[in-house]
């Protein structure tokens, strides 16, 4: 099986290359993650690529395959067009190889503030929630922050540090939405202007590849609506 | 540049009604058209002259320049990142549409007028 990396030392080269390598042996469900490791372990031990769990959870290994953001280790290898074309993730600087600068994407993270406001006097236990409270938080919380998604978005390609992106927009609508959050108002008005949220066109790349199957644009009219609500 | 012209949520709240009046007008106008058998002089100035459709008109007029606005803001915001170029092209858009506006003012008063 054919495939085609793209390579790229900032110390050596001058210029990023596509490098392609052949496997005789393919095992039966192999992942694309199992080919990049024994291309790696047989050919060219230099071929640089994140990767920790190996099981669609950590969403370290988010590369660009065959032009379609997606996480090399639960994406089959059966079934890709050859030469398999692979790439790190658009819209970030590349570090080495398929490994890339990911500060823009937390940046735009951390700028949502990812986390529970709570402005009372903290409960003694815990804060309780309803089932259905609870519920609407499914389609949210389950975000690894891969990055698939705010990577595809050419909106995130064009204004990376004022577009907040998929991703980021995502983990925002999961705090406005969860009943326990105190800061609906500021999470709300932080979000207004020209570019943090309304960059957004609704293309839906982010939807097509998320690995994890969630649907960030539609958090996102989500968030135009309850912003629609508060201004009305 | 007020932040790019009145902010994130309003352009895109009229965005969105004024594409709703846009397609309603259409539809009305065209359905219109059509029951009177194709466009004709006499039917145009009907709908300049009979006041309700004078209003109908004008309020098409500012819907769309209303939507141009923000359609073509948005893809300046998009792709146009120099300051200066930028606001020029802010500036080009922003004439061309007002002249749009005030010239389409014209004929609608000058039908009412006359």
């Amino acid at each position: 099986m054919k495939f085609s990396v793209y390579r790229y030392n900032p110390e050596v080269d001058k210029k990023p290359y596509m490098q392609e390598y052949e496997l005789r042996e393919i095992q039966p469900g192999l992942m694309l993650l199992g080919a990049l490791l024994q291309i790696k372990d047989t050919i060219d031990e230099t071929l640089s690529f994140r990767r920790s769990c190996g099981e669609g959870v950590c969403g370290s290994d988010g590369m660009n395959i065959n032009g379609i953001n997606g996480l090399a280790c639960i994406t089959p290898v059966a079934g890709l067009k050859q030469p398999v074309q692979i790439r790190p993730l658009p819209g970030l600087p590349v570090v080495r190889d398929l490994i890339v600068d990911m500060e823009q994407f937390y940046q735009n993270y951390r700028d949502v503030k990812p986390y529970l406001i709570v402005d009372d006097p903290m409960p003694e236990v815990e804060l309780p929630q309803t089932p259905e409270q609870r519920d609407r938080l499914d389609g949210l919380y389950e975000c690894i922050l891969c990055a698939c998604c705010s990577t595809q978005c050419p909106s995130f390609w064009w204004n990376p540090d004022k577009y907040l992106g998929p991703a980021a927009l995502l983990q925002a609508s999961r705090f406005i939405e969860d009943s326990r959050d105190q800061a609906t108002e500021d999470r709300l008005a932080a979000l207004e202007g020209p570019f943090k949220l309304f960059r957004c066109h609704s293309i839906m790349n982010c939807v097509q590849v998320c690995p994890k199957g969630l649907n960030p644009t539609k958090a996102i009219n989500d968030i135009k609506k309850k912003m629609v609500k508060r201004a009305l | 540049m007020s932040v790019y012209l009145l902010h994130g949520l309003r352009p895109w709240l009229f965005q969105r009604l004024s594409a709703i009046y846009i397609l309603l007008f259409s539809v009305y106008i065209g359905y219109s058209f059509a029951a009177a058998g194709g466009i004709n002089y006499g039917l145009w100035r009907e709908w300049l002259f009979d006041p309700p459709k004078t209003i109908a008109v004008g309020l098409f007029v500012i819907a769309l320049l209303i939507h141009a606005w923000v359609g073509i803001r948005d893809v300046i915001l998009d792709y146009v990142h120099n300051t200066l170029i930028r606001v020029v092209a802010f500036t080009v858009v922003m004439l061309t549409l007002i002249a749009s506006g005030l010239w389409s003012a014209k004929i609608l008063l000058i039908s009412v007028v006359i």
